[in-house]
Parts: structure tokens; sequence; C-alpha cells
């Protein structure tokens, strides 16, 4: 199907999806699906806008240093109508959060949100969007 | 312009409009609950809406061009593929009120369905292909967020095989090889094209061999019945598609060999590998008579038929001995229209031109003139044009094959502005009204990202724009355009856009979803020099707002379009409003309805306020008694 058609059909799939319609920049282009990275650590910061949520966690190195890893989530759009919303992630700052993400080109401390687990055991997917 | 000092503390409107201060709490638990209720309540029947106005139902053409019949039940198709014995049709359909996509087998001669994936909530199956005995159906799916290609009993019978798992997602999976060995996919993003093919001989997770990577978008690889070439689709550089042939051995000297001058569609070979057909840019349907023995070699291609319709109908699939065409129809939305001037009461006044297939007209700021997409139905091109509405002259603004998306008249009317999507770049650009010269990058955003146009301010200082929620005001300044930064006027956690500047510069009215997920309502913020929001907000919609904000020129009136829910209609609204000394608005009031499915957009307001232009859909005879309607060969 040649991507002109394809994009057509995608019309359609995107008004399905709510918050894929706002996606801000390409993915691809600044991340690698090929490079996931599985962190656990604490939840410092939330940044609730558009187009993109953003949160900070701190990890625990293997060598025992603290890093700040900043992951790039789905709109708050994209939250709005699921089960998942802006007081969970709130609520969850100060907490323990394992968050699977596809890493920055770049390889800074950085990644786009495939999956993030809450320390209530809620695990949200940003799929198919962010995979 | 002049900007109105908003750093005085709110003072209560006396005006039935609220004001409000910025950063609204969201609503709390159980007033959540009511407005998560209603914001489902609201999204199944916009759901209801989207598939009136894009549901369709797949119908067969013979090789004559002759409809024979139909193949299936009014759907959003994502995908219609013909089994190799034609008995069957695996269909692709989008579950809108479940957010998946599943594959069905419908037996063509019982009209009988079975549905042969099932896809949980925001997962999906794509790009069915047949195996050539018809047996089994290979195909990609994302359960648990992980794509891959599966395989499995095309009666839906029997366990899935996982055959490749894809780090990434929307491969383009097209083609299952005459013996039976190999399939064919492509992937594209923003650093271009990779073609593929896979063993799917053996058990486990197999690897695809790259046949060919570039810079350009690939998608639709077809084997040859032989199987030594691969044919695909390139989208270049200037946004045309084209059909090319390549050696899947990379060592055999020759090629590629590009077979099309503009092409619609994906390509398919005949079973006895000589012929390839495809869509061409008028939908009709192309073949060239080729060989695969002892090189390729093929002749200039050839309209076979054009499918029926004054929009033609789309050549989603060709079976394997090129007897069956598997066509979809257009949807309501994507018909023949009238450009037509209404009055305040909704009364038509004026038709300008002739049929076509419009989108977005708006006015010249004397309101003499239009500025419109206009869909070429010979060259699929999306080209803007001016009309003058007194004779129903038009003049080409642009003329190539790139999307343009909300074009509108600078305010002193020498220019046209739109934003415009180039290789995934999206930026504004402008072009003289009167067609001269050459179009202007104003402002170049992120990569990937889509902009929208929404204005420029009085004074040309500011172009605004919205992304993903966000609006956006760019500072025209310097001459450097891949040098200007954005100022992010509004970013908040609601989705917002179509900012439309008042007449005096100071005020933006804007759509935002802030009250309920989904559902805009518009509302009215100072706009400052620095092109920051004020701190001050007011909301001018009480009942839903679909876009089509409005300003009147002399800043005493608002309009926009209801949202309305529970039918197609489109209602223009409009609000009597005070810029100065401090905004104030009344009551909405609903000045007239049309049927719809019609579209209201930016600019389509007289400056005045007194007319109304929209692109009316017309029934199919009187778009073919105009002449410009197509008709089958």
């Amino acid at each position: 199907m040649a991507n002109k058609f394809r994009n057509l059909f995608a019309a359609v799939f995107l008004l399905i999806l709510p918050g894929q319609a706002s996606a801000h920049h390409n993915m691809t282009a600044l991340f690698d699906f090929n490079d996931r990275v599985t962190l656990t650590g604490t939840l410092t910061k939330v940044d609730w806008r558009n187009p993109h949520t953003l949160m900070t966690i701190e990890v625990r190195s293997a060598d025992g240093q603290v890093e700040s890893w900043l992951v790039e989530g789905p709109s708050p759009s994209f939250y709005r109508v699921r089960d998942f919303g802006k007081a969970d992630f709130e609520g969850a700052v100060g907490k323990t959060v394992t968050v699977e993400i596809s890493r920055a080109r770049d390889k800074s401390r950085s990644g786009l949100v495939r999956t993030f687990k809450l320390p209530n055991g809620k695990t949200l997917s940003a799929c198919p969007q962010n995979c | 312009m002049h900007h109105i000092m908003r750093a005085a503390p709110i003072v209560a409107i006396t005006f039935v409009c609220f004001a409000q201060q910025s950063g609204v709490a969201p609503a709390q638990s159980p007033a959540a609950d009511a407005t998560k209720a209603k914001a489902a309540e609201d999204k199944a029947k916009r759901n209801v809406q989207i598939f009136e106005n894009n549901a369709t139902a797949p119908v067969l053409y013979d090789r004559n061009g002759k409809r024979i019949g139909s193949a299936g039940e009014r759907a959003l198709y994502e995908g219609l593929v013909l089994s190799p014995d034609k008995s069957r049709l695996a269909e692709v359909k989008v579950d809108i009120q479940k957010e998946c996509i599943d594959i069905f087998v419908r037996d063509l001669a019982t009209g009988s369905e079975t549905k042969f994936t099932n896809s949980a909530t925001r997962e999906f199956a794509l790009g069915p292909v047949w195996s050539p005995d018809g047996r089994r159906l290979a195909y990609t799916a994302m359960p648990g967020g992980e794509e891959g290609i599966y395989i499995r009993s095309g009666d839906g019978k029997g366990a899935e095989q996982l055959v490749y798992k894809n780090p990434g997602a929307f491969l383009d999976l097209s083609d299952w090889s005459l013996d039976g060995r190999m399939l064919a996919f492509a992937k594209s993003d923003l650093k271009g094209g990779n073609l593929y093919i896979l063993s799917v001989e053996g058990s486990g997770d197999h690897k695809p061999t790259e046949i060919f990577q570039t810079e350009l978008q690939l998608s639709a690889p077809r084997f040859s019945p032989d199987g030594k070439y691969l044919s695909y689709s390139v989208t270049d550089k200037a946004n045309k598609s084209e059909i090319y042939v390549r050696a899947v051995d990379a060592a055999q000297t020759g090629g590629p060999w590009k077979i099309s001058d503009g092409s619609s569609g994906p390509a398919f070979w005949r079973a006895d590998g000589k012929e390839l057909a495809y869509t061409g840019p008028d939908r009709s349907v192309m073949v060239a008579t080729v060989a695969t023995t002892p090189s390729f070699t093929f002749t200039k291609p050839k309209p076979l038929f054009r499918p029926a319709g004054a929009v033609p109908d789309r050549i989603a699939w060709i079976s394997r001995d090129a007897e069956r065409f598997v066509a979809l129809p257009q949807p309501r939305t994507q018909s023949l229209n009238q450009i037509t001037i209404f009055d305040r009461q909704g009364k038509p006044v004026q038709t300008v031109g002739e049929p076509g297939m419009y989108s977005q007209p708006a006015f010249s700021p004397d309101g003499k003139q239009l500025s419109v997409v206009r869909n070429d139905l010979n060259t699929g091109h999306e080209d803007i044009w001016t009309i003058d509405v007194a004779s129903g002259k038009r003049t080409r603004i642009t003329d190539d094959a790139f999307s343009r998306a909300g074009p509108q008249w600078s305010r002193d009317g020498k220019h046209i502005l739109y934003a415009s999507g180039r290789n995934g770049d999206w930026g504004i650009y402008r072009r003289a009204a009167d067609g001269s010269g050459k179009e202007e990058l104003l402002f170049q955003y992120t990569p990937g990202a889509f902009l929208g146009y929404n204005d420029i301010s009085p004074d040309g200082k500011y172009v605004i724009a919205e992304s993903g929620g966000v609006i956006l005001a760019v500072p025209l300044t310097g001459k450097d355009a891949l040098a200007r930064q954005a100022v992010e006027y509004l970013r908040e956690e609601f989705s917002d856009g179509v900012g439309r500047l008042s007449p005096d510069g100071g005020l933006m009215a804007y759509r935002s979803d802030e009250l309920q997920a989904e559902r805009g309502e518009i509302f009215v913020r100072p706009f400052n020099s620095d092109g920051t929001s004020g701190s001050q907000k007011w909301q001018v919609s009480k009942t839903g707002a679909a876009a089509m904000v409005h300003w009147r020129a002399d800043g005493k009136e608002l309009f926009y379009r209801r949202l309305d829910l529970e039918t197609n209609d489109l209602t223009v609204m409009a609000v009597d409003v005070a810029t100065t000394p401090q905004f104030k608005c009344g009551a909405p009031k609903a000045l007239f309805k049309l049927p719809g499915p019609i579209q209201g957009n930016l600019g389509n307001v007289s400056p005045d306020g007194q007319r109304f232009v929209f692109a009316v859909n017309v029934p199919e005879t009187t778009a073919s008694a105009s002449g410009t309607a197509a008709t089958a060969r």
C-alpha cells in the first residue's frame, strides 16, 4: 500500500486514537526503538503540558550514582480519556516507578515512554503511539 | 498593533461571558466522574458521525471497468485483499468504538464473514497477505505493544505463528511470494525507506534481508511471479508517487526501472508475469506489459479503465489474474461540492464557479475574492486557487503535489498564507495573491511535527500557528525563516488551537477542550506585544464549538461553528462582543443551520459578517451535468 494511501487509512486510525493526532515530532528520528531501557527509580518531577508530558526519574546506577532521566510520555489529552490521569502521576512523585523507554538516539539520559508502572501497580501502555 | 494593558486585576464582567483565571483546576470527584461520563457519551456520538461520514462498502469491477457487484458491508476499511482464487476477501476494518483494527475474512459467494483476529482496545491487525495456495494469511499485529508478523490458517483456526518481531511499528507487509517461501515488507520514516524480504520457512523468529534503502519513502513491495523482482512505490521529494521495479538479487545488473508517470496506488503483478497494473493519478487502472525473462522489460503503461463515480472509486486490490478489481467508493465527505455563499439567515445567495472538489474557502479582506483548496481529480494534487466571487474566474496560486492546509488571506489582501508539509517538515508559507512570484517560507517547525496555520497579526509582525495542542506566535523577524523561533502563546495541559486575533490585535479567540476532554469551547485571552498571553480569560461559547472562529472586521461580533454531535448539521453561531476598554461578550445565538456533512473553516465569513461561504456537497447527477465530473473511460 503506497504511503499516500496508507495515510488515508491512517487518518481514520488517528481519529480513534486520542493523543496520536497531536504527535509533535517524528518519534523515530529522535528515539531508537531498538534501544529499549527499563528504569526503576524515584519520580521527582511531572510536567503535565502539551504537546508531551515529561517526567523526571532519579535512578541509582550500578556504581551507586544517582542519575536523572527525562522521559517523554503522550500528551495530556491521551490520558484524559483513559483510566490514568494527572493525579495518578502527581501522586506518584517521590515514589518508586518503573518505566520502559526507547532511548534517545543521542544517548542522553532521556527516552520515549513505552510503558509506565505506577507505585500502585497500574501500568500504562503508550502503544501503539510510542511503539 | 494596539495592545490593551492586561496587568490590572480582573474586573468582574457584567456581561454574560465568564471571566476566569488561568490554570483552572481540573474538576474533582464526583464532578470529575460526571465529566468523564459526559466525555464518553460525547465521544460515542462523535464516533457515530465519523462512521457515517467515512464508511463505505466495497464493490467489484471486471476488466472492462464494469461494476459487477458489491463485496461487503459499509465499514471503515483499512485494506481489502482478495484470496488467490478470488473466493474470499480479507478485510481490515476499524472498530471505532473499541478503538482497534481487526482482520475479517468474507466468503464472497455466501457473504458470510469470519472474524480472523481479536485485537484488544488500541491494538491492531493490519496488512493481510494470502499464501499462494490461499490456505494461510500473514499479517502484522501489535499485541501488548510489540509489533510482529504473524501467520495463521486462513479459516481463522489454529494458533498463530510469530515469524518476525519488529522493533518499532507500522511496517508495511505487502506480499507473499508465489513459491510460498518469502514475505515482502517496507518500513518508512523521516529518515527514509527500506525494502525487506523475509523467509517464512522453518520456525522461530526470522531475520529479514534488506533489499534496498533510500532517503525517500517506500511502500508496497510485491514479488514478480518468478520471485526475481520487486515492484514498489516511491514517494519522492516532490511528494509524487511512482511505481518502480528492481531485482531482488542485488548482484543482478540493470534497473531499477520507473514504470509509472505518477501513481495513486500500489502495483500488482499478473500471475503469468506479463502485466503490471496500478492506479494512476486520476485513479484510472494503468497496465504495463512486462517480461522478466531473460531480464526485466516493460512497455509504456496504458489506461485500462477509470472507476465509476464523479469522484472515482478507489482501487484497493487487483486479483492475480487481473480480472477482478476491488474498489472502495468515496465516503460522504469526499463527494463533489459547489462553493455557495449564504446570508445571515442561511439563505443561499450565490454559487461560485462550477462543482468540483473544493475545501476551505476563505474570503479576501474586501470580500470580492475567495481562496480555496481544489483537489484536481486528474492529477490528485491539492492546490490553492483564488476565485473572483462575481465572475467565478479562477487563478491558480500553487501547482505541485505537496499538501497544503488552511489557506487564508493576509490582512492587506496581497498574499495567501497557508501551512504545508514537505518531506515531514511542516512550515508556514505565503504566496502573492495574484499568483506571481515564488512561494516564500515564513517559518519551519520541528521536523515531523504537524503545524496548522491560524492567523497573521494585523500589523504583520506575528504569524499564529498551532501544533500538538499548543498555540504558537511566530515573530516574523529577520530574513532567515529557518532561524525564526516561535513563542508559545498558550501551552497547557488542554488541547488549544484555532487562534484568531481580534481586529485590533490585542485579543486572541481560540478553542480549548479544558472543560471536557475532546470537546472544544471558544475562549478569549489577551495577546501581548511579545507574543505571550495575558492572564485573563473569558469563555465565549457554552454548548461546544467546532472551529470556524472569526472576528467581524469592526471587532463587535464573533462567529464560530457549534459542535453538533447529534447530527451532521452545521450551525453558525454569533456572539456580540466588545474589545475595549475590556473584552465583553453576549449570549451566543444560532444564526442558521445547514445540513451536513459540511465543513466550516477559518476565513469563511466575510469581513462585514454578512456572508458565509461553504463548499456544499452536490448530487452526482448535478455534478455530471456541469461537465466537470469524471466519467468512466
